[in-house]
């Protein structure tokens, strides 16, 4: 990618550096998709009681390892290609365009479970709040469908948190996290646990599941390439900012869930699965009184509430990349002129929220195990899948165009991860019953995992089909909304494509 | 009745983009600032005065236009010559620059007019068209033209492919039905200047990005 050196003397390198992000600002925009409170509140203590497994501090760390070496070959990459900010582009032009179409879709259904699990996570953690705070007994349905409208009117409208909100809510969110991890350690029952650091869970049954979760609360962090080009210095500000927020998110929460671990004792398991995610704030408000305890529950929900509205950005953002490039219809890749806002993705986004919920309320579905932490784990399963074909891609399109990066770059370190990951990769398969706590060939088991396989092949098929029938939107795959050969309105009629479409038909503003 | 003369295609850009009841605009200042600022660099292409060769913008002649807001440009263009590609262009012209330059532009003649509205604390000024007649006019003539299967002439092809850019189509080009919209697109393939035609795809790009990056 060009990028302005920075001349002095040179006017306009001094206005656009005035816009340009630092490393701070980047790393706060990946922690806020990654809601520290809510893994360590909501995850960790749910995967405790569904799989009862305590190698979770561990896996954190583990998975941290393996994402900084993958990183340093995908912001490596991110410097060469447009449209950094999503998977499949990369994929698009390291291991061809069908796979990256395929790609495309396990995001956008990863993306949603996360979508989908934050309404259930919001529902089931805030029922016994209102009872508590206010006496009344609320279905949980009902207060996810809150949730749910309050993030389909500032989605659709383009409402961001606003950076400094979601700073300050991060900042007290990891530093409330800590004040209760050290309560935590302060407390009668507490006994250094060295299962939760026991690297022999990570080779043994169940290791797949625990590495799994771990991935789970990282999502967020591959959104830092997205401000490449509106970094100060794409070579330095990007991949700091990544290392810095992998660095922290490991220690935060792998400490943070050692602590809870530890002071829940032996029968861990046991009250994880009778106290769920009140386990975290039980254990420390013991130390930490009352006052302390209404605090957590309030930031635990302000959490879940800005990891919703970012994800719901980051989809609308992703359909209307896709949108623009005729891969998904192109009524995604249109905004509402005045504001900016990819109106029509955050439209079909809140259709899919309401429809989950809905779904769930008249069956009767577990909104904590089955949709937080299946759709939480699920779409770190689709991430986790992701990051591995992104590995190999990252080799894939150095080995083609080596220039610009030294060997560590785009030979050892792509390398080292890609190997790393795909075993990560056949453990979570292997390990997928374990992870929803079901069955081994119990439906969920084979949904979940097969789900992805299937999108990824029906979306390089549809890819082919494109090929063959559209070339011009073809050869467009991967490039995104900043290659001037996308296909937005203009270029669109340069590349005569209304007729082969059917662009009349499938943007519904023209009637 | 007499039409209304053509402006530069910024100015006309403009005015499309403040077709609206309060005169208030249409699209988002980040939006409206790459529209223009790619209008400013078009209008210089047609004073032959830069080319777009590739990705980068090249002076061939350094004598000023005769209008305060392109010579504007162009001095700029000439003092930091081969230094920044057009995006790095459009991106520095739409923070803000484009627009002003053509708010003066339109004020001098009085199409537009000075606004102030006052506040608690502080006066907001805009620029309102004067005359909420002028501000349709560019959007009409095309659709005229396009209807009656007329050719458009470069700067108002110009105008018409950044309308597309920027999404205004939705509002002032959205009762064009698909035969119309046809001509129109075969227009573009036949007589819009192939420097052009990467000018205004270079500024719809711009447009995507914006709104990836969560400025639009």
């Amino acid at each position: 990618m060009s990028s302005t050196a920075t001349q002095p003397g040179s006017q306009l390198s001094d206005a656009l550096a005035r816009d340009r992000l630092g490393v701070a600002a980047i790393v706060f925009f990946m922690m806020s998709a990654a809601a520290p409170l809510t893994v360590v509140a909501g995850v960790v203590p749910t995967g405790l009681a569904v799989t009862g497994l305590t190698g979770i501090a561990i896996a954190f760390l583990a998975v941290a390892l393996v994402l900084a070496i993958f990183s340093v070959g995908y912001v490596a990459m991110a410097r060469h290609i447009a449209n950094a900010g999503a998977f499949y582009a990369y994929i698009a032009q390291g291991l061809g365009k069908p796979v990256g179409v395929g790609a495309s879709w396990v995001a956008l259904l990863s993306y949603n479970m996360f979508q989908v699990a934050s309404y259930g996570g919001f529902g089931a953690i805030a029922q016994p709040l209102f009872v508590d705070w206010f006496g009344v007994d609320v279905p949980w349905y009902v207060l996810a469908l809150v949730a749910w409208a309050l993030v389909a009117i500032l989605g659709v409208r383009d409402v961001a948190v606003n950076g400094k909100v979601l700073a300050t809510l991060l900042v007290a969110e990891i530093a409330l996290t800590l004040v209760f991890a050290f309560a935590e350690i302060g407390s009668d029952g507490f006994t250094a646990s060295t299962a939760a650091l026991d690297p022999g869970t990570l080779i043994g049954a169940g290791s797949g599941a625990l590495l799994v979760m771990a991935v789970t609360g990282f999502v967020g962090f591959e959104q830092s390439v997205v401000f490449s080009e509106e970094s100060r210095d794409p070579r330095r500000t990007v991949p700091r900012a990544t290392y810095i927020a992998i660095a922290l998110i490991a220690v935060v929460y792998a400490f943070a869930s050692w602590a809870m671990i530890s002071a829940a004792g032996e029968n861990v398991v046991q009250r994880a699965g009778e106290e769920g995610p009140e386990l975290f704030f039980n254990l420390a408000a013991v130390q930490l009184g009352d006052a302390a305890l209404h605090m957590g529950h309030i930031l635990f929900l302000t959490s879940l509430i800005a990891a919703m509205i970012s994800f719901h950005n980051i989809i609308a953002r992703y359909m209307f990349s896709l949108g623009r490039e005729g891969v998904l219809p192109r009524t995604f890749g249109r905004t509402v002129p005045g504001t900016g806002a990819p109106k029509n993705g955050s439209l079909a986004q809140s259709a899919v929220g309401l429809a989950v919920i809905v779904v769930y309320a008249i069956a009767g579905w577990d909104p904590l195990v089955q949709l937080f932490f299946w759709g939480g784990t699920g779409g770190g399963l689709g991430v986790l899948i992701l990051v591995t074909l992104t590995s190999f891609a990252v080799i894939g399109y150095f080995a083609r165009h080596p220039q610009g990066e030294d060997v560590l770059h785009r030979v050892i370190a792509p390398v080292v991860g890609a190997v790393l990951l795909l075993v990560m990769t056949y453990l979570a398969f292997d390990n997928i019953a374990g992870l929803l706590g079901v069955e081994p060939g119990s439906t969920p088991a084979i949904v979940v995992p097969a789900s992805f396989i299937v999108l990824l092949v029906l979306g390089s098929l549809w890819a082919l089909y494109l090929k063959s029938s559209r070339p011009q939107v073809y050869s467009g795959i991967g490039l995104g909304a900043r290659s001037a050969t996308t296909t937005g309105g203009f270029s669109a009629a340069l590349n005569n494509d209304a007729a082969g479409t059917g662009y009349n038909d499938e943007s519904g503003y023209r009637r | 009745m007499a039409s209304p003369p053509q402006l530069p295609p910024a100015d006309d850009l403009y005015l499309t983009a403040h077709d609206t009841i309060r005169g208030g605009s249409l699209l988002s200042p980040a939006t409206l600032g790459l529209g223009l600022g790619a209008a400013l660099l078009g209008e210089l292409m047609l004073w032959r005065r830069v080319d777009l060769v590739e990705t980068e913008l090249v002076v061939i002649d350094e004598r000023p236009t005769g209008d305060a807001a392109t010579t504007a440009v162009l001095e700029q263009l000439r003092r930091e010559a081969g230094q920044h590609g057009v995006r790095n262009w459009l991106a520095y012209l739409s923070t803000g620059i484009a627009t002003d330059l053509v708010e003066r532009r339109l004020a001098r003649v009085g199409l537009i007019k000075r606004q102030e509205k006052r506040g608690l604390f502080s006066t907001k000024v805009s620029f309102v068209p004067a005359d909420s007649m002028t501000a349709g006019w560019p959007a009409t003539r095309i659709r005229t033209k396009v209807s009656r299967d007329e050719n458009l002439d470069v700067a108002d092809l110009l105008l018409a492919g950044l309308i597309l850019a920027t999404g205004l189509d939705q509002h002032v080009l959205a009762t064009l039905n698909a035969r119309d919209r046809a001509r129109l697109f075969e227009q573009f393939r036949r007589l819009f200047p192939a420097m052009l035609q990467q000018l205004v795809a270079q500024a719809e790009a711009a447009v995507g990005d914006a709104v990836m990056a969560r400025r639009a």
